[in-house]
């Protein structure tokens, strides 16, 4: 939908975070055009001093003029609160007939956390779930195109890896971070007039993680070994000769990587897969590698075990996991999220992977997770997290709102509708229906009072969880903070 | 009485009868202290003048004591703790520096604190009593199972607490002790005349004691307030291992809404994570299929490590264990105070890392 002129010129990224100083100050202005536009505009005279600051009383200011201008606010207002389906098409009406008169309500909006959008991107937000807002961010880059110059060559290929799923999974991007790390600090010079300890993280890093983050979300993991990267720079002697302290970083990265992540993931392996008893069923849940590995111990050391994966869409990581495994020489059962109660039945141990384990003993991982848990520990089947203690998380959540990441809406639509019994049976019903009613989902923005949510973790009870499988052993998700603790706030 | 085992000899001292002298020399102790004050007479008998001998020489005594028994997890729980004990003590920079003044004196040093470390497990007992008593009040009912002494400790303490010189206390309150018919056919089980022994403990000062068999838990539960039980071993998760019973006690409470305490010295924990009930790596014929021609040979599918345990010795019913899951604890009654079954993980936790 065309909405006019002003503000189209603004950039269109919701998450005032992730701006640019310069794109900021771009939108500020935009902003401040506008606001002027919509006083001189709509109300001359003794309203303008209202409107610009407090939203509500500027809304409140403007129903009280009177006349046409007047509902439409209110409109407007009760779409952006309830953002409800009907409230959808409303404010587009809305927006569509009016010009100027829009703009005087752009400040109602600065109290979320959409403050910065325009209103060309209104109907784009409307396609946005209101109670996850919080949770987009800009568009997930896949080109260079207005990245910083300061972005080293080795992140920005790991950036677009990541968001093109390339590399995936906790671990395996944490990993994959400190090494690129390790690549742009070898090009690091340190600018006379400062030292390396004071310049490097927060002129050289923090773009480098500012670029992963416009990517894809970080992860937990990442988070604590950025931490860990942060605190070892600043505790360098700044009169430590920049060659001599570049390598000291990066042998403690390699360090890091080898004693948080290789090694224990090796012992976590070798402690989990005693729980694989002979003739036991293994369930899991996509793919985690850790589970992988544990699975393909178990095997190598001759016990003799069934492996159920349980796959969803729209990534279908148990694929992987099961081409791995059978290549293996294991005996693979893959069924669809679906097949759940099925597979059940026969499961005997449930092994999970983890993206987080939180300090509520709550587990962070794969959309779909704590659902397939919740089954398992009603049939009274242990549910087993093997997580990595650098996975393990300060914060607390109680539901899947407010810690979580949005993923593309587009991942979830099919991508050729007309593929036959294949996507069929692939997925659930909800789909063929929507197809069925609408020719095709690829233009799912326009059609009205549809919204797509895709999100990429859910939070699992800790009630569901039996126990929790770390390098420090096995222990129940009531230790998780112990834990943490322990290995994450001393490093 | 003491020393006449380890006189014996030292090159071939045998920890197994050390261990077993022990436990019937002193009536009081646990088998987890037991199982220390063996190592440290093992310790006592050897010349070990390294780290690594010393190190060697108890893991290698700990093995040959965990096989002599057919349930080692209650002994387990000592002998892993004096381990990490050794090891915390033997590497720590202190010692590496008393090192270099004389092994033998570390040795020394070593041997006199194990001695205080079994003091004050017995001590416990105590301790716990006097916490414990508290949970008890005037015109309770209280379900008990087992001859765990430290259960008995904490009634008595209760039967006397507020005592008058006459010895009765002012504390009016009922026991019902769960007592498997067993017992009275089968002489000199040592669990059962330690049961008997408390009831008859209990008697004496003034306290009512009922004795019920095991069928009979759900039909009294009703007038029960609160159950107390031992431990063999308090596993990782806030689980516990005891008398074969205890499991079903625990739901019942669970059922009924009533308390379900432990009570337990905290060198009973064990670093052992059971996920079931055939999950305790020991071999029990609970269940035993028979046809008419004999013993089915049961599918041992759950992988019990019945390699090293070699000649089966299947446990005597009497001493059989099953796993109580944390979630019917309401609390575990230690020296160092009452936890939740939650923080019995954060406690191993503390002791291994």
């Amino acid at each position: 939908m065309s909405a006019p002129a002003p503000p189209s010129t603004e950039p269109a990224k919701p998450d005032e975070a992730k701006l640019s100083p310069a794109e900021l100050k771009k939108r500020a202005k935009a902003e401040k055009q506008a606001r002027r536009a919509a006083i001189k505009g709509d109300q001359p005279g003794g309203e303008s001093s209202t409107s610009g600051g407090n939203g509500e009383s500027g809304a409140q200011a403007a129903n009280a003029i009177g006349g046409p201008p007047q509902k439409k606010p209110q409109q407007q207002k009760a779409g952006q609160q309830k953002q409800g389906r009907q409230g959808n098409q409303d404010a587009r009406g809305a927006q569509g007939d009016r010009g100027a008169s829009q703009q005087q309500a752009l400040p109602l909006r600065r109290r979320g956390s959409q403050s910065g959008l325009a209103t060309a991107d209104s109907k784009k937000d409307n396609k946005q779930v209101e109670l996850f807002s919080h949770l987009y961010t800009q568009p997930r880059r896949h080109t260079v195109e207005g990245t910083s110059k300061d972005v080293h060559p080795a992140v920005l290929a790991l950036g677009f890896q990541f968001s093109s799923y390339e590399i995936c999974g906790s671990s395996a991007r944490c990993v994959a971070m400190l090494l690129a790390f390790k690549e742009a600090i070898q090009s690091y010079t340190t600018p006379t007039g400062t030292s390396l300890p004071r310049h490097l993280t927060s002129h050289f890093l923090s773009p480098q993680i500012e670029f992963l983050k416009s990517c894809r979300s970080i992860s937990e993991s990442m988070g604590n070994a950025i931490r860990y990267l942060k605190k070892i720079i600043v505790e360098i002697d700044p009169n430590m000769p920049e060659q001599e302290a570049k390598a000291y970083l990066c042998e403690e990265m390699d360090r890091f990587i080898r004693e948080r992540i290789t090694i224990t993931d090796q012992a976590i392996a070798a402690s989990a897969c005693l729980q694989i008893k002979n003739g036991s069923t293994v369930l899991t849940y996509a793919k985690s590698s850790i589970v992988e590995k544990t699975i393909l111990q178990a095997h190598a050391n001759g016990t003799k075990f069934r492996v159920i994966i349980v796959d969803s869409r729209p990534l279908f990581e148990g694929k992987h996991l099961a081409s791995s495994l059978m290549s293996a020489g294991l005996q693979v059962e893959y069924l669809p999220y679906s097949g759940i109660p099925h597979a059940i039945k026969s499961a005997s141990l449930v092994l999970l992977g983890a993206h987080s384990m939180l300090s509520n003993g709550r587990l962070q991982s794969r959309v779909g997770t704590a659902s397939l848990a919740m089954q398992a520990q009603k049939a009274d089947i242990p549910v087993i997290v093997c997580c990595e203690s650098v996975k393990f998380s300060g914060k607390v959540a109680l539901d899947n709102i407010v810690l979580n990441e949005v993923a593309p809406p587009e991942e979830l639509i099919p991508l050729a509708p007309a593929t036959g019994p294949m996507t069929a049976d692939d997925k659930a019903g909800e789909d063929d229906e929507e197809r069925s009613k609408v020719k095709t989902l690829s233009e799912w923005r326009d059609i009205p009072n549809l919204q797509i949510l895709n999100l990429m973790y859910d939070i699992t009870p800790a009630e569901y969880i039996r126990m929790v499988i770390c390098e420090y052993g096995s222990v129940p998700p009531s230790s998780v903070p112990v834990v943490h603790r322990l290995a994450n706030e001393g490093m | 009485m003491v020393t006449t085992a380890a006189d014996s000899h030292g090159a071939t001292f045998d920890v197994v009868a050390a261990y077993h002298h022990l436990l019937q020399s002193d009536s009081d102790i646990t088998m987890p202290v037991a199982a220390i004050e063996a190592l440290i007479l093992a310790l006592q008998n050897n010349n070990s003048t390294t780290v690594s001998e010393t190190l060697d020489l108890v893991s290698r005594e700990t093995v040959k004591l965990k096989a002599s028994i057919p349930n080692p997890i209650s002994l387990s729980a000592g002998t892993d703790l004096f381990q990490q004990y050794l090891i915390s003590s033997l590497t720590r920079p202190a010692a590496t520096q008393a090192g270099i003044l004389d092994f033998d004196q570390i040795r020394q040093h070593l041997v006199q604190n194990g001695r205080l470390f079994v003091d004050r497990a017995k001590a416990a007992r105590t301790t716990i009593s006097g916490l414990g008593r508290h949970f008890i009040r005037d015109g309770d009912t209280v379900l008990t199972n087992g001859g765990s002494r430290v259960v008995g400790a904490l009634l008595k303490s209760a039967a006397e607490s507020s005592s008058t010189s006459s010895g009765r206390g002012s504390l009016r309150f009922r026991v019902i002790y769960v007592v498997s018919p067993s017992s009275s056919n089968i002489e000199g089980r040592t669990a059962e005349s330690e049961s008997a022994a408390i009831i008859a403990a209990l008697r004496e000062r003034d306290i009512p004691v009922a004795t019920i068999p095991p069928t009979a838990i759900a039909y009294c539960m009703d007038t029960v307030t609160q159950c107390f039980v031992g431990a063999e071993g308090v596993v990782e998760n806030g689980g516990v291992v005891n008398r074969l019973g205890t499991y079903q006690m625990g739901l019942l409470a669970k059922a009924a809404g009533k308390p379900f305490y432990v009570v337990s010295e905290s060198h009973k924990f064990v670093r052992l994570y059971p996920l079931g009930q055939r999950d305790l790596g020991i071999e029990q014929k609970i269940v035993d299929f028979r046809t008419a021609d004999g013993a089915v040979d049961a599918i041992n599918d759950e992988g019990v490590a019945d390699l090293e345990e070699g000649a089966k010795k299947s446990t005597a019913p009497e001493d059989a264990v099953d796993y109580t899951p944390p979630h019917l604890i309401s609390g575990i009654i230690t020296e160092s105070g009452v936890l939740l079954p939650s923080a019995v993980s954060e406690e191993l936790i503390k002791i291994w890392f």
